[in-house]
């Protein structure tokens, strides 16, 4: 077997397009379930019981599906929902991508606020605080650092996950690289590069979540 | 069915606190039945009592953490506001010292003792540094002032938040079991923080189990069972002859011997 890997070097520009569309998905599907998360905890937690069953199932919905079908299901059915909505293929794949990860981030925000002690907000409360106070002086500052190095963990299984919407044709880095290699029949080469670019974009993303668990997770 | 109240010793000095017929369930356990008391300024009055018996929810009801379901709690003439608006004004005048601390992990000592003055006073940060560097001399942390709570041990943090309620200059100081957390060699440095301040004139009260303590430093000790008041009277009365049978059992079985 013969390895020409100049299929890679050629296809270079294709390849950063797919790795950059990647970075964009992440870092999108991010900036929707982080608020997502958010809106759905604050939701979970409050004393409307419609409200916190609603979030309830939601999260306990899309947590326990695989994300491949949340991503066929939204490709395949939400056109065919009475609402007709049709979305290109990068909306669904980004529509699926946040329906998952704001299920999880809604679990990290909720365990972040309930690992503080209701000590500490009587400790607030007795100096004389507002709820509101002690919700930005005390409580806020410790479930941050908690909740922190959680959501880092998040996104760097969301970086690699976002490999998933590749099978409704978004034209990330996998996708690209499958086409490639679909078009080429240089399977080894296309594989390997796929490996090291995800490898080289994940690492220091992963060194630096080590980095965010050192320096901010609660030694206590 | 309580023993009948004996004069109290300089009566003269005004009421702080006065509990009167105090009542407080959770659920279908009824934790405070009837209480009534009062503290006169510049007392430190001691509340003793087997686990369970209501001392700390009424210490908790004094500054409304728990709400009493039943009855009255006069802070300097006036009843406890119901709304939590009015409670916050109430709250900043006094103190309260917890079991486990809760000092703000996120915070230095010195950033702990400012937190009331800057937050819930609106002090300025130069002045409450000047406040809160003599409050951590006073209770003999100077130079913890730096340190994280992690990193100081659980007689140092219980003196750095005693000296975070003090940074509010309350009326009043509340204590809830504040050594019952500590390990023993640590007990005698925060009562000795104590004791210093009830010799400056701190109206305060103590949920304790250190029978020492109370005997030595208290005006008033009130004696709890299930809920209600058994006795009360100076420290050498419940000590030395308590008038009701239960109070003597139950210092006994803190080894007491008088």
């Amino acid at each position: 077997m013969t390895l020409d890997w100049s299929i890679v070097w050629d296809n270079r520009w294709l390849l950063l397009q797919g790795a950059l569309l990647t970075i964009v998905l992440t870092v999108a599907t991010m900036a929707v379930a982080i608020p997502g998360g958010i809106l759905l905890a604050v939701m979970r937690m409050s004393s409307s019981r419609l409200l916190s069953s609603l979030s309830a199932c939601y999260v306990e919905l899309f947590r326990n599906i695989p994300l491949i079908l949340i991503v066929y299901w939204a490709f395949y059915v939400l056109p065919l929902m009475p609402l007709g909505i049709t979305l290109d293929a990068f909306t669904t794949g980004l529509v699926a991508l946040c329906l998952n990860v704001s299920a999880y981030n809604s679990e990290t925000f909720r365990a972040g606020l309930n690992s503080i002690r209701k000590g500490q907000v009587e400790a607030a409360v007795a100096l004389g605080m507002t709820r509101s106070q002690a919700l930005r002086r005390v409580i806020l500052p410790q479930a941050w650092r908690r909740v922190l190095p959680v959501l880092a963990s998040t996104w760097v299984s969301l970086f690699k996950d976002t490999s998933l919407v590749s099978v409704i044709a978004v034209g990330e880095l996998a996708h690209t690289a499958m086409q490639i290699r679909s078009q080429s029949f240089r399977v080894l080469e296309m594989l390997t590069a796929m490996a090291v670019i995800y490898w080289m974009l994940g690492y220091p993303q992963a060194k630096l979540v080590d980095w965010i668990h050192r320096k901010f997770g609660v030694k206590e | 069915m309580s023993a009948p109240v004996p004069p109290r010793t300089g009566a003269a000095s005004a009421p702080v606190v006065v509990y009167e017929n105090v009542r407080k369930s959770f659920g279908t356990f009824t934790a405070l039945n009837g209480v009534s008391f009062q503290v006169n300024k510049g007392e430190v009055v001691c509340l003793i009592g087997p686990s369970g018996s209501g001392k700390s929810t009424l210490l908790r009801c004094t500054n409304a953490l728990e709400k009493h379901d039943g009855g009255r709690i006069l802070f300097e003439g006036v009843p406890l506001p119901a709304d939590e608006k009015s409670l916050h004004g109430v709250r900043r005048r006094m103190g309260m010292v917890f079991q486990s601390f809760e000092l703000f992990p996120h915070m230095t000592a010195l950033e702990n003792v400012c937190e009331g003055p800057v937050t819930v006073l609106g002090m300025s940060k130069a002045d409450a540094i000047t406040r809160a560097t003599a409050l951590l001399k006073k209770v003999g942390l100077a130079d913890k002032a730096l340190n994280y709570p992690a990193n100081l041990s659980g007689g140092q943090q219980q003196r750095v938040a005693i000296a975070r309620a003090l940074a509010m200059q309350p009326d009043m100081m509340l204590f809830d079991e504040p050594t019952s957390a500590l390990d023993p060699e640590t007990v005698g440095e925060v009562l000795n923080v104590m004791k210093q301040l009830a010799e400056e004139g701190m109206t305060m009260v103590v949920v304790t189990h250190e029978m020492a303590f109370a005997r030595r430093v208290a005006n008033w000790v009130v004696v709890f069972e299930a809920g209600a008041v058994i006795e009360q009277g100076p420290p050498t009365q419940i000590f030395d002859a308590p008038l009701v049978s239960r109070t003597k059992d139950f210092l006994s079985h803190l080894g007491w011997e008088g």
